[in-house]
């Protein structure tokens, strides 16, 4: 107890020893397992981050040579007084139609997909001779990676490919619609790819969500004399709310990046009518090397997601964190 | 749920479904097999006359092919992609050059190393967040924000950061190993997390009494016991990885290739869009993924909801 | 002899090879509580469901006031059913859970607004109206699924176990409750339940069940006095009924059991025709209806006395019969029980008799009610 004289505090404690680091300390062990995560977020997302919007306050591109060089001396010289952002903001449809666009299309994509999803959940509540076996076969267009979706539906979409035969049989006469030519049509399909790779998640989702609603209230309702229909509004939808914000929060984090499906379906085109901000973005950078500009816009594409996403996150907060 | 019967309304959207589901997968497949001249034609084939192998061969074993055909031109190359007037030498670059072994033997690589990563560093802060509350609300939501940006936004700063002045690991893996394992990182420490959360901790806390350090509890009991989690997990992350694109594309030249990359390339070669080779190629890539899927398809959706849906 | 409401004809419901209920025919009166009592698994629930509608029988007919009911939806059987968890909507307040059955109906606001009002006073949750389940503890909860059942207004009110996820203290306060719920509103209830206990309390006819079989079904008072079968004996009383292994004999004119040395008179009542002297039977008497016997009783016998264990007022003395042990419930404080052996009188004519193998009972006899 004497033997320290260091510090009035340790002695008043009653501490003898100077503090030393020991790594089997509780305090410190949270902290040094979290810590290669942090070291990796912190290089490859908060300093892109930080140097993204270096970047954007300046008017550098590729051709002008190395960017530490050009860097510097902008820097010291001048920086551009966010003209790219006055620019991007009031200068630029396109970019405005591309954040417009991908809006539009996360929105219906997930509408879609929630519909089908929910809709094919609820047949797999029943019992139904191989339920197993279609059911992998239904979630199969979820473990194909994007690029392949996109291929595989830039084939199916040729206009003389097999939609289109297919079209014509119902239709009786042949259908040659230019899928990937027209502007609308071409918005559809990859309307179609996005729901097709991904309603199997929603699917799943909704499953799980069908099978946690109790069954009681159901068939109390049942009772008191409710048509299914009825059921389903008043007693299923809202025991699975929380299951549906997941799944809407969880898809949208995700459609709104929407980039390997279109790059190789329409490469958004024809002209800009698929392009979605990935896909603005880019063009922006790696066509027209206008790095510094299309850093701006990436700029403002983080912070909107950030915010928009904590928003989004913020009813399910509790029970992510919590782990149910 | 009260006794409800399969009618038949309700057997017509399954099979509507299921044809929505699978048909897009198997004119894949048909077309992997079909040959060159029934890739395109009006109206389009469905299923090939003379089934092949060859789209198959041209990306895995082009020597095959040219020794099949003495290393010469010969009549019916065209079908796969040379012409009769080109010289032998020709031939056989053009078909080298579509081999897809750089692209496979760099998808391995790199989508092995960075899962590894992912991994290691994601169990790590799953148990500092799930053991410890580490940082309250804030760090797991940091983690998470890495997969709410899209990558494009922030593969702008990496051409810059890979550049030579900086880290200088354009076109090298090390560099696609950290972007990726930086991206798929929220997904592992989620997920981890969950399983972790499952686990009552108790179970380490009895080793601790038992006087096992708490650094020797956590791996010595809780890892083995979410053993059956990690391999989910890690599965999981494989799939992300093998499935990435962007980052390859933005950040590879010609040293580096993977699947995704490859298969985006040929459909701007020369010779127009090489339909029933790149079928192959899309088939040779989702075969693992599919096998991968399918041993983890209980724990899919969890995975995707980052742990908060179960089952 | 009042209208019969509700009448079970040969039920029967099979899954698989399984019989969940096996051709089950019960008849339930006008105004009456009916408690269906069975160990977990013996088919209540399964009968509770089909007489809701919830599950169809196999085979057999369901008829509410004569009429078949088999082909009526759920909803419009008229009949409430409250949940054993008490399925209340928790998404909802407790008004709309009230409400939920009578918007179902297309009943007018102004309407609904009465008949909540009214029920609500009626089972004392009217300050609980704009809360939500989760705010509620578990009688609560039990009074809004019973409201929500009774706003509707059934013709006949199942009840599925309503009061084994109570604390016992709450469970008697039910009980008393539903009791009095259904002496105001004279409501056809049936009750299912697996405790002896609320059956006997509750109910004016018990339906004993049993491995999708019925038992026993009659008075509550003939349940317990006179089981129609071991079974029925063995399910219900505590402490439960004594089995005396022995042969049926004649002595001196009157029928008695004996194993070893023991004896015990039998009353008077027609016998089985097929049964005869040396026949191996079983006695079933309960505890309490033993009791300790004067000198020159004539119906007197005498056991050994292997284990006394006084309980307060009460004292359980467990004697030999033979190799079956018999537990007699005398008053504290007699010196008869300090002996070796102890004279016992059966109560009136409660002294059962059941044969060996299957378990039936066997001599027709006593003061049924």
């Amino acid at each position: 107890m004497v033997t320290n004289t260091s510090t009035g505090g340790a002695s008043t404690l009653g501490l003898g020893k100077p503090r030393r680091f020991d790594p089997n300390d509780k305090k410190y062990i949270p902290g040094l397992l979290i810590t290669p995560v942090q070291i990796l977020l912190c290089v490859m997302l908060i300093f892109p981050f930080i140097l993204e919007f270096v970047i954007s306050m300046t008017e550098w591109q590729p051709i002008y040579g190395d960017f530490w060089l050009a860097f510097t001396s902008v820097f010291t010289q001048k920086i551009n007084q966010g003209i790219n952002y006055n620019y991007l903001v009031t200068d630029e449809p396109r970019y405005l139609q591309a954040l417009g666009r991908t809006v539009i299309m996360s929105v219906i994509s997930l509408c879609l997909e929630f519909v089908i999803g929910l809709g094919l959940a609820s047949l797999f509540l029943k019992k139904f001779w191989g339920k197993r076996i279609w059911f992998t076969a239904l979630l199969t267009p979820m473990m194909i990676m994007p690029v392949v979706v996109g291929y595989t539906w830039f084939m199916l979409f040729q206009y003389n490919g097999p939609i289109n035969q297919i079209f014509g049989w119902i239709a009786f006469s042949p259908v040659n619609l230019q899928w990937l030519n027209d502007g609308t049509l071409a918005f559809i399909a990859v309307i179609v790819t996005e729901v097709w790779h991904w309603t199997p998640l929603f699917f799943l989702i909704m499953l799980s969500g069908l099978n946690a609603v109790p069954e009681n209230p159901i068939r109390a309702a049942t009772v008191l004399g409710a048509s299914n229909v009825k059921i389903f509004w008043t007693i299923i939808l809202p025991n699975m709310r929380a299951v549906i914000i997941i799944a809407f929060v969880i898809r949208g984090m995700e459609v709104v990046k929407l980039f390997d499906e279109i790059y190789l379906l329409t490469r958004g085109g024809p002209g800009t009518a698929t392009e979605t901000i990935s896909l603005y973005l880019y063009k922006l950078a790696f066509e027209d090397f206008r790095l510094a500009y299309a850093g701006s816009a990436a700029f403002i594409v983080l912070v909107i997601t950030v915010v928009l996403i904590n928003m989004m996150l913020k009813p399910i907060r509790y029970q992510l964190v919590e782990g149910r | 749920m009260p006794e409800r019967k399969f009618t038949p309304f309700n057997f017509i959207a399954l099979i509507a479904g299921l044809l929505f589901a699978v048909f897009p997968i198997l004119w894949m497949v048909s077309t992997s097999f079909k040959l060159r001249s029934e890739w395109v034609t009006s109206p389009p084939t469905w299923i090939s006359s003379a089934p092949t192998v060859d789209n198959y061969l041209t990306i895995l074993a082009p020597h095959i092919l040219l020794e099949r055909r003495g290393g010469t031109q010969q009549v019916g190359d065209e079908d796969f992609g040379g012409s009769k007037d080109d010289a032998a030498g020709g031939a056989i670059a053009d078909f080298l050059n579509r081999s897809a072994w750089p692209g496979i033997k760099g998808s391995i690589i790199i989508s092995i190393s960075a899962t590894i990563l992912s991994i290691v560093v994601g169990l790590m802060a799953a148990i500092s967040i799930s053991r410890y509350r580490f940082g309250g609300n804030f760090t797991p939501f940091f983690i998470l924000a890495g997969r709410m940006f899209p990558p494009i936004a922030i593969a702008i700063p990496f051409v810059i950061m890979f550049g030579p002045k900086v880290f200088d690991i354009t076109d090298t893996y090390i560099g696609l190993i950290l972007a990726y394992a930086a991206v798929t990182v929220p997904f592992s420490t989620w997920m981890l997390k969950s399983f972790v959360d499952d686990l009552p901790h108790e179970i380490e806390e009895a080793a601790m009494m038992d006087g096992y350090s708490r650094w020797r509890a956590h791996f010595t009991v809780t890892v083995p016991l979410i053993k059956g989690g990690i391999i989910a997990t890690t599965l999981f992350i494989f799939i992300l990885n093998w499935s990435e694109f962007l980052f390859a594309l933005i950040l590879t030249y010609t040293n580096v290739q993977t699947i995704p990359v490859t298969l985006s390339k040929y459909f701007s070669a020369t010779e127009g869009t090489l339909y029933g080779v790149q079928a192959a190629l899309a088939m040779v890539s989702i075969v693992p993924l599919v096998t991968v899927g399918f041993f983890i398809q209980k724990h899919l959706v969890r995975g995707l909801t980052l742990g908060a849906i179960k089952r | 002899m009042a209208n019969i409401k509700l009448e079970l004809v040969n039920l029967r419901k099979e899954f698989g090879d399984l019989v969940a209920v096996d051709d089950v025919s019960i008849a339930i009166e006008e105004s009456e509580t009916m408690a269906l009592l069975g160990p977990s698994g013996c088919g209540k629930s399964t009968i509770l469901n089909m007489i809701v509608g919830l599950e169809a029988p196999t085979s057999g007919d369901i008829l509410i006031d004569g009429k078949s009911v088999l082909n009526v939806p759920p909803g419009d059987r008229n009949i409430g059913l409250v949940f054993q968890d008490y399925a209340v909507f928790t998404h909802m307040t407790v008004r709309s859970n009230l409400a939920y059955g009578l918007k179902v109906r297309k009943m007018k606001q102004p309407e609904i607004d009465r008949e909540i009002a009214k029920v609500s006073e009626f089972l004392s949750i009217t300050h609980q109206l704009d809360r939500k389940p989760d705010e509620l503890g578990a009688s609560e909860l039990q009074r809004v699924a019973i409201g929500r059942t009774l706003v509707t207004n059934p013709e006949i009110l199942l009840l599925d176990e309503p009061l084994s996820n109570l604390e016992a203290a709450m469970r008697n306060q039910m009980r008393r409750e539903l009791r009095r719920i259904q002496a105001d509103t004279g409501q056809t209830i049936i009750y299912v339940t697996h405790d002896q206990i609320e059956a006997l309390s509750l109910a004016h006819r018990i339906a004993v069940m049993d491995f999708g079989a019925l038992q026993q079904y009659d008075t509550a008072h003939n349940v317990y006095q006179y089981p129609a079968n071991r079974f029925v004996g063995s399910f219900l009383g505590n402490p439960p009924m004594n089995f005396l292994k022995g042969k049926l004999a004649e002595d001196g004119g009157r029928r008695v059991v004996t194993s070893g040395d023991s004896t015990i008179p039998l009353p008077a009542g027609n016998l089985g025709s097929d049964v005869s002297a040396g026949a191996d039977v079983v006695v079933g008497v309960r505890p309490e209806s033993l009791s300790l016997a004067a000198a020159d009783d004539p119906g007197r016998f005498s056991v050994p006395v292997l284990a006394v264990e006084p309980q307060g007022p009460e004292t359980v003395v467990t004697a030999s019969f033979g190799d079956s042990s018999l537990k007699v419930i005398v008053p504290t404080g007699d010196p008869a029980v300090e002996r070796d052996s102890i004279d016992l009188v059966p109560v009136s004519d409660l002294v059962a008799l059941f044969d060996a193998e299957s378990g039936v009972r066997l001599l027709d006899s006593g003061d049924r009610r």
